[in-house]
């Protein structure tokens, strides 16, 4: 019964304090085309950068070496290392995250709860588990590796998915702890993909809230998406629908103000519209206005 | 778990993987409709990267980049955003089909770029000239210069 204590613990431990990883407030998805947009926003406090877009050497990408001067945390978020592969985290993949780190000075890392690759092919895209014991096991191990050389926090990420497998021996809640409490990792909890599953699944979202460890969470991602044949996508090319801020709001109502950053990555708007909904989300979550 | 469980997912995600990238069928015990759902978006999520790569090849097809790019892609794993609109310029070209802003863009890559069309491609170390369809393009020290676009159809 290992895995019940850790659940023991938790809620036993719930005066314990909220994780420290130096991030606050409201902060966004650092992308190339919106640099010039990103520089602009007075308030910011951090931002996220796609780990594997970080060059080993050289410069760094313009404008985010400005950031990360002016104090602003930089987070690396990955998505390519495969955790939940079954064949070991490939080494050269977390050197290039160690990297990042060191180059970025970043107080954590993120990834993802999910595979890439399998069988010598690129999938292109992050691809669910089956939630499985064998499964969990990979990805507790994959993770332990990549702990073993970051010199800072990871956070793992749930990721939306179209379809499940067809045997799944644990449900979402159930798997995630089990990987969290096995590693000591932090929660990355998007709630866009909460959104998008729960919608997809027909499930509540609300009630995966309260059976998800929020005390573990680093921060939280936000992010658009659309309705497109008959299954929500979550695309980040997209305006923020209110259901995701909904859920902000229902988040922030279990765990005081966990620092938010919103994800965009295509079909980028008027700057204005980026601004309103920077600003709708620190309303929702009760954080200073970053625009 | 014992090994048999690390290897009986492996191989499981390896299967997964190869049906979704190469067009295989719905693997056993997977409802189709959210599968062949997943397998559209992530054909869409690759047509976008590649075109971030490949700008004047996608704008030169307009409206029919996605579904001539996504019919094309749907059963050839990627390998990654350059090299995949790399062959599917060259697919297009030997089909006669290469529209003139991609035939001047593959002038380019072809002048800066020696790419065998399986391994990863490699900046061209001496000046070269890079052909597709027409255009002509010179490619030195890294930079590229177009000697002649494309020829343009006529105004209708």
């Amino acid at each position: 019964m290992w895995w019940w204590r850790g659940r023991v613990r938790r809620v036993t431990g719930a005066a314990q304090p909220t994780v420290r990883t130096g991030l606050a407030g409201v902060g966004i998805g650092w992308r190339p085309e919106i640099a010039g947009f990103v520089a602009e926003l007075p308030g910011l406090r951090f931002v996220e950068v796609i780990a594997e877009s970080i060059p080993p050497t050289g410069p760094l990408p313009p404008g985010l070496d400005t950031l990360r001067d002016d104090g602003v945390v930089v987070v690396p978020h990955g998505v390519r290392l495969s955790l939940g592969g079954a064949e070991p985290v490939e080494a050269d993949r977390v050197a290039r995250l160690v990297r990042a780190v060191e180059r970025t000075g970043a107080p954590l890392v993120s990834e993802h709860v999910a595979f890439v690759r399998a069988g010598g092919l690129e999938a292109g895209h992050l691809l669910p588990l089956p939630r499985t014991r064998a499964a969990v096991a990979a990805t507790v191990a994959n993770v332990r590796r990549t702990q073993a050389d970051l010199p800072v926090p990871i956070a793992l990420e749930p990721i939306a998915a179209l379809f499940d497998w067809p045997d799944d021996e644990l449900d979402e809640a159930a798997f995630l702890t089990e990987i969290l409490d096995q590693t000591g990792a932090l929660l990355l909890l998007d709630l866009a993909n909460v959104y998008a599953n729960a919608r997809n699944r027909g499930t509540d979202p609300v009630a995966l809230l309260d059976r998800l460890p929020l005390d573990r969470i680093a921060y939280v991602h936000v992010a658009g998406g659309a309705e497109d044949g008959g299954f929500y996508h979550d695309t980040h090319t997209d305006p923020l629908p209110s259901a995701v801020l909904d859920l902000v709001g229902e988040l922030c109502a279990r765990r005081s103000r966990p620092p938010l950053l919103l994800e965009r990555d295509g079909r980028y708007p008027p700057a204005a519209d980026l601004r309103t909904e920077l600003d709708a989300l620190a309303t929702a979550a009760g954080h200073p206005v970053i625009t | 778990m014992s090994g048999s469980g690390a290897d009986d997912l492996a191989a499981r995600q390896a299967a997964l993987v190869a049906a979704l990238v190469t067009g295989g069928p719905v693997p056993p015990g997977f409802r189709s409709a959210p599968w062949e759902a997943a397998r559209a978006a992530l054909l869409r999520k690759r047509a976008g990267e590649v075109a971030r790569h490949w700008p004047l090849l996608a704008a030169g097809l307009g409206a029919l980049w996605v579904p001539s790019f996504t019919d094309w892609a749907a059963r050839r794993p990627t390998q990654g955003g350059l090299r995949d609109g790399w062959d599917f310029a060259r697919h297009l070209r030997d089909r006669a089909q290469l529209p003139t802003l991609g035939a001047d863009e593959l002038a380019a890559r072809e002048a800066t770029g020696r790419y065998d069309g399986h391994t990863t491609p490699r900046p061209r170390r001496f000046p070269a000239l890079g052909r597709a369809a027409g255009a002509v393009a010179v490619g030195f020290a890294g930079r590229v210069r177009l000697l002649r676009a494309a020829p343009r159809p006529p105004a209708p």
